[in-house]
């Protein structure tokens, strides 16, 4: 379901296009291939506010009724984000990618909820959005990070994954596809939900799970890689070694309590799972070079 | 971000929960001047993480002079790395002790609400069967339809209480918006009355714009909350990680400025801050560099600075203009500054770098930006 809506094919709105961020990323998405065919106006904004060339819409409703869009990306204030998931998921959205950070918790449990109820995928929040390299993108994944390739990508953190791309890149390899998760504690769409679609995935040949402390989301990917006897191979490199419990690091998910969350458990439970946790970047792209073969 | 314990109590009182008298002594020498509540007491460790009563962060005092030796002893205390910000000093008090709690389930995307009849003790030690739970949305109507549920098999005078306890929790947790209200002992009073014993109260950094009173609370102790009241005064997290640190830190994103620090740190070396600058969001304007840079400039033990910026979307040469900017308004940050640059505009930077900046070195690989941030520190502290 999910995958067939990671197309270039697939119509795709911009919720907030008449907004700095959300005229700027539409242009960038257009230029990686999505089909960018309409925007949601943020409120207050005048239609003419948006990109040239993209129709923009009062609402998902209309724009969906005159463009036919089964995607979105929300670009919208983090008190705009529950409003604009109700927005697309009653307008028959199916996937919707929301970047906002800073998205209060009981909005996003309300959100995800009607995702689920709508039977719709909710990707987000305080995320960068996916990319199937070369084809399309929904969000900013950096396109010097981006290059088709086999690796299935999910990744709770930005920056980590970026830096981490970037030199699998400089060795040749590249994602069938890199959707990253957010690093908030309630989110609609978590690591483990992403097993089935690697599995089935052809064109993906490897995993890497970029994860940090907080919340039990590694813990809990590491029991479905059993459950479901996973059998590609998963990498993975986990942030927060050093935090101290009770001190949230930048990401509001990525939080130690109660002695749940830390680095050692996690590490622990992917490891048992047979997942290749690494403590160096390097050391990690050295062995999926070794995996995958560099071109 | 948990409450301390007597922030918790002072906001359920003011919605009318009953607890324990108590009062907050910052130190011995407050004691005297001090409105305690009647003996005898518990003294309490204020601190934001749970554990306290095992790490020996909460005593029992029975007349003033073994109040004074306890409340010395838990003020000197550190509790998993945070330093006890001061002790509640409590009436003990006594009765059927139970626990409820209602808290945010990640996993589950809903409000997870618990209940156990023998309460008081760490909840991982309650035999299986005790614990009762129930997973629903975060809606009163919800909450309350499943307190019934909860409180099956319990003795009816308790269940009376707790059923009374949960209405009222139920809707102080939804009001603000919490990801933990946990009250272990909640006590049940011989006359069908109920106290909350402890208050593990844990809200949501993100809800603050719309909590005004919670930001009343946060700003009347400063000291307690300081990572939460730069991020939200700041639009940014910076949090000093070492006060001896010896590197300061200017990075963007979360999750790679975390495993900055795990790298500097499994080296054996002491980095000052996190922080997530969010280059993004600069607009312009070298502000946040200033704030973080003039902060770093005041730490003692500060050797050398690393700037680490991928720049996706943020172009570089935007960014070190700024950062020269930013430098030349901190000039009391004298140490060396090597600045990893990657990704658009980089050879902008780099000429920007030579005209305003020359002092700063660039570095385009992080590995390589490290290895001269330790060369440049010098041989790591004992």
């Amino acid at each position: 379901m999910l995958m067939s809506l990671l197309s270039e094919e697939v119509p795709v709105l911009v919720q907030g296009i008449t907004g700095r961020a959300g005229r700027s990323h539409a242009l960038q998405m257009l230029a990686a291939g999505t089909r960018i065919v309409g925007g949601v106006a943020s409120p207050g904004a005048k239609p003419n506010d948006g990109p040239p060339g993209i129709p923009v819409f009062a609402d998902c409703a209309a724009a969906v009724k005159a463009t036919g869009a089964r995607a979105s990306v929300a670009l919208v204030p983090p008190m705009g984000a529950l409003a604009a998931a109700r927005d697309a998921f009653g307008a028959g959205i199916k996937l919707l990618v929301s970047v906002t950070e800073g998205v209060p918790v009981h909005d996003a449990i309300r959100a995800a909820a009607l995702a689920r109820e709508h039977g719709a995928t909710w990707v987000g929040p305080s995320t960068p959005g996916l990319a199937v390299p070369g084809r399309m993108k929904m969000g900013f994944l950096p396109e010097v990070t981006l290059k088709p390739g086999n690796i299935g990508v999910m990744s709770k953190s930005g920056t980590l994954s970026y830096e981490t791309n970037y030199r699998l890149v400089r060795q040749g390899l590249g994602q069938s596809l890199w959707l990253g998760v957010g690093g908030d504690p309630v989110k609609g769409t978590r690591f483990a939900d992403l097993l089935p679609l690697f599995a089935a995935h052809d064109g993906t040949r490897a995993v890497l799970l970029i994860g940090e402390i907080g919340g039990t989301e590694e813990e809990d990917c590491a029991a479905a890689i059993k459950r479901m006897g996973f059998d590609k191979p998963v990498f993975a490199v986990l942030a927060g070694a050093s935090a101290r419990e009770g001190v949230t690091m930048g990401h509001a998910g990525a939080l130690i309590q109660g002695g749940l969350g830390t680095h050692a458990s996690k590490t622990a439970a992917l490891k048992d799972a047979g997942v290749q946790v690494h403590q160096h970047i390097d050391e990690l792209v050295g062995a999926m070079v070794r995996t995958l073969g560099s071109k | 971000m948990l409450l301390l314990e007597h922030d918790a109590k002072t906001l359920l009182a003011k919605d009318g929960v009953a607890v324990p008298p108590g009062v907050l002594i910052e130190s011995l020498d407050a004691l005297a001047g001090a409105d305690l509540p009647p003996g005898p007491w518990v003294v309490k460790a204020q601190v934001p993480v749970g554990g306290r009563g095992k790490a020996g962060g909460i005593r029992m005092a029975d007349d003033a002079s073994s109040l004074v030796e306890a409340l010395g002893a838990v003020l000197a205390m550190r509790i998993k790395g945070h330093a006890v910000q001061g002790c509640r000093v409590e009436s003990r008090r006594a009765g059927t002790e139970v626990f409820l709690s209602f808290a945010v389930d990640a996993a589950a995307g809903a409000v997870r609400m618990l209940f156990s009849a023998q309460g008081g003790v760490d909840i991982e030690s309650v035999a299986p069967g005790v614990l009762r739970d129930a997973l629903v949305p975060p809606q009163l109507d919800a909450m309350l339809a499943a307190l019934p549920w909860l409180l099956e098999g319990a003795p009816p005078h308790i269940a009376a209480a707790v059923a009374d306890a949960g209405e009222r929790l139920a809707e102080i947790f939804l009001r603000h918006e919490a990801l933990l209200l946990e009250i272990n002992p909640l006590f049940v009073n011989p006359d069908g009355s109920w106290t909350a014993g402890d208050a593990r109260f844990a809200l949501d950094e993100n809800a603050l714009p719309r909590q005004p009173e919670q930001m009343v609370l946060l700003t009347a102790r400063e000291v307690a909350y300081p990572d939460a009241l730069f991020k939200y005064r700041n639009g940014f997290d910076y949090i000093v990680v070492d006060h001896g640190g010896e590197i300061g830190l200017v990075t963007t994103g979360a999750g790679l400025s975390m495993k900055i620090i795990d790298d500097l740190t499994a080296l054996g070396r002491r980095p000052y801050n996190f922080v997530d600058i969010r280059s993004g969001q600069f607009r312009g304007d070298p502000g946040r560099l200033i704030t973080v840079m003039r902060d770093i400039a005041r730490a003692p033990n500060i050797r050398v600075v690393l700037v680490n910026i991928f720049a996706g979307i943020t172009h570089l040469g935007e960014f070190t203009k700024l950062l020269a900017q930013a430098l030349a308004a901190v000039p009391e940050l004298r140490v060396p500054v090597v600045a990893r640059l990657v990704g658009n505009g980089l050879d902008d930077a780099r000429v920007i770098l030579a005209e305003q900046a020359p002092a700063v070195e660039l570095q385009v690989d992080l590995e390589q930006a490290l290895a001269r941030v330790l060369e440049i520190a010098g041989p790591a502290h004992a």
